[in-house]
């Protein structure tokens, strides 16, 4: 709850954020963000199972109000320092939506998903955690 | 609802025979199943699943003349009553092989196939011994004309596929090989004792949970847990269907490798017969999603295929190589494999257990617990009666 009320405050707080659209129908996404950035983003399917590919959907946003661009996914397995088997695929829907496939969690446990944006020069990686079991 | 499974099984009544299982180690005994799984189908053969398309597919699979001599049929090393697969350390085709021949239970439900993975679809799989000149060393001339001119498997095709067998040889090549591959993917492992502990634990029953043996449990309890094989071994057919390197020997003979995975995924970037190809029958392309995203890496060399466990005390000998003739030989390799041969820069997957001969014991009490003698299979229909 406390969480949510953060994240109101810093989203309402900018006005190019607020048109940030954060859902990505069948409910909503994830959300996370930088002092430049605003990504929402939810797996399709919504469940992810062990081995089984899956897409994301990606709302990228920036404080300006430029435009993001979506420009690598990929996720390891910290513990064990190996990456996903399979090499994903960014295709853009415009307005800063994305769609990424190709994603296979290929054991169960803890996933770093790794999302690198840009909105000019400089990449920015955001990271989120999934424990999949 | 946990609370009250978790409650039952801690009654002292039947405590001698039944373990005390948490409810993390429920939900994860319950990922190893229910089994049988529905039917396999696979949207890249438009006759997977077709009775018409099965049947064709008996016939050819135990068909010699499908091979360059037609002395050697895909029964001669896939051979039911050893649990399809041969019996051999290595497989053996006109030449002794390097790799051992897998057992086809449930190789419908795959979606990597052969020990590197170097085919995406049963269907592709299936061409490949064929033409090879090691093993079957036929050709798509000898499949097509075989399929235009026998008068019963010409009349077979047509009612699998609806049109008569034309002049394309490499088309009738790959609808042979779908006619194979909707066959093999009807062979599916029976129900074991673990299947019926595991359904027992997930439902709570208490008692029938109880009929799985002690040693079983045990085993079943290091499976999932300090063994951690379950990483791998995933799911109700035991694997995750991907690749790993174990620690077995990379040399087949002085100054030559078995790179696996790594010269699997080459292989099928170079295969006409993969799922990016025209023979796909899948229009939605999801099928073919893994093949266009496969990633190779550096640490491919050296990987294979993880093999499904049901069923695998019945299939000696063990490894892609068959350099294990035991289950106890394979239980021994964990127990004790070197960390010097495995590359992790994290947590290696892979680490020597160090198993008491109790834990040994209990380990391939278990394994053998997903094993089960099948049911006589009836014989194939007529083709065209």
């Amino acid at each position: 709850m406390r969480l949510l009320a953060a994240l109101s405050a810093i989203f309402f707080a900018n006005a190019a954020w607020a048109d940030c659209p954060l859902d990505l129908g069948r409910g909503s996404g994830l959300v996370i963000f930088s002092d430049h950035y605003m990504i929402a983003f939810r797996p399709d399917p919504l469940r992810i199972e062990v081995g089984e590919p899956f897409a994301l959907l990606f709302n990228v946003c920036t404080k300006s109000g430029s435009a993001g661009e979506l420009v690598a996914v990929d996720a390891q397995m910290p513990e064990h320092k190996h990456t996903m088997n399979y090499h994903p695929s960014i295709v853009s829907k415009g307005d800063g939506r994305f769609r990424v496939e190709g994603l296979v969690f290929h054991m169960a446990g803890h996933w770093e998903l790794s999302i690198d944006v840009r909105a000019g020069e400089e990449i920015e990686r955001l990271t989120h955690d999934y424990y999949i079991k | 609802m946990a609370a009250a499974l978790l409650a039952a099984f801690a009654e002292p009544a039947a405590a001698q025979a039944l373990l005390d299982w948490t409810e993390a180690e429920v939900r994860v005994v319950g990922q190893h199943g229910p089994w049988p799984p529905p039917p396999a189908r696979d949207p890249s053969n438009r006759i997977s699943g077709a009775l018409a398309g099965i049947a064709l597919g008996e016939y050819l699979f135990n068909d010699a003349r499908l091979s360059g001599d037609g002395l050697m049929s895909c029964a001669a090393c896939h051979q039911e009553g050893r649990d399809w697969s041969d019996g051999r350390t290595r497989g053996k085709g006109r030449v002794d092989l390097d790799r051992r021949t897998p057992s086809l239970w449930n190789v419908g439900y795959s979606r990597w196939f052969g020990w590197t993975g170097a085919g995406d679809s049963l269907w592709g799989q299936s061409i490949r011994p064929i033409l090879d000149p090691r093993e079957m060393a036929g050709s798509r001339e000898r499949v097509s004309r075989l399929l235009r001119e026998d008068k019963e498997l010409a009349c077979g095709y047509e009612r699998a596929f609806g049109t008569k067998p034309d002049g394309d040889d490499e088309r009738l090549l790959v609808d042979a090989a779908k006619a194979l591959a909707a066959f093999q993917a009807t062979l599916v492992s029976p129900r074991t004792r673990f299947d019926d502990f595991r359904d027992a634990l997930v439902a709570g029953d208490r008692e029938a949970a109880a009929r799985y043996g002690l040693p079983e449990q045990r085993g079943l309890k290091l499976f999932i847990g300090e063994g951690n094989c379950n990483a791998c071994h995933f799911g109700p057919r035991f694997t995750n269907g991907e690749f790993g390197d174990i620690g077995i020997a990379f040399f087949v003979r002085p100054g030559e490798v078995d790179s696996g995975r790594l010269g699997g995924i080459a292989t099928l970037a170079a295969s006409p017969f993969n799922l990016l190809g025209r023979y796909n029958d899948d229009p939605s392309g999801t099928s073919a999603r893994r093949t266009q995203h496969v990633r190779r890496l550096h640490s491919n060399f050296g990987e294979f295929r993880v093999p499904g466990l049901r069923q695998v005390g019945r299939s000696a000998a063990y490894m892609h190589n068959g350099s294990f003739a035991t289950l106890e030989d394979v239980v021994r390799h964990y127990s004790e494999v070197s960390p010097d041969r495995l590359h992790s820069d994290g947590t290696p997957l892979v680490r020597p257990l160090g198993l008491s001969i109790q834990q040994s014991t209990d380990l391939v009490a278990f394994l053998r617990s997903l094993d089960a003698a099948p049911p006589p299979r009836p014989a194939p229909p007529p083709l065209c009666p």
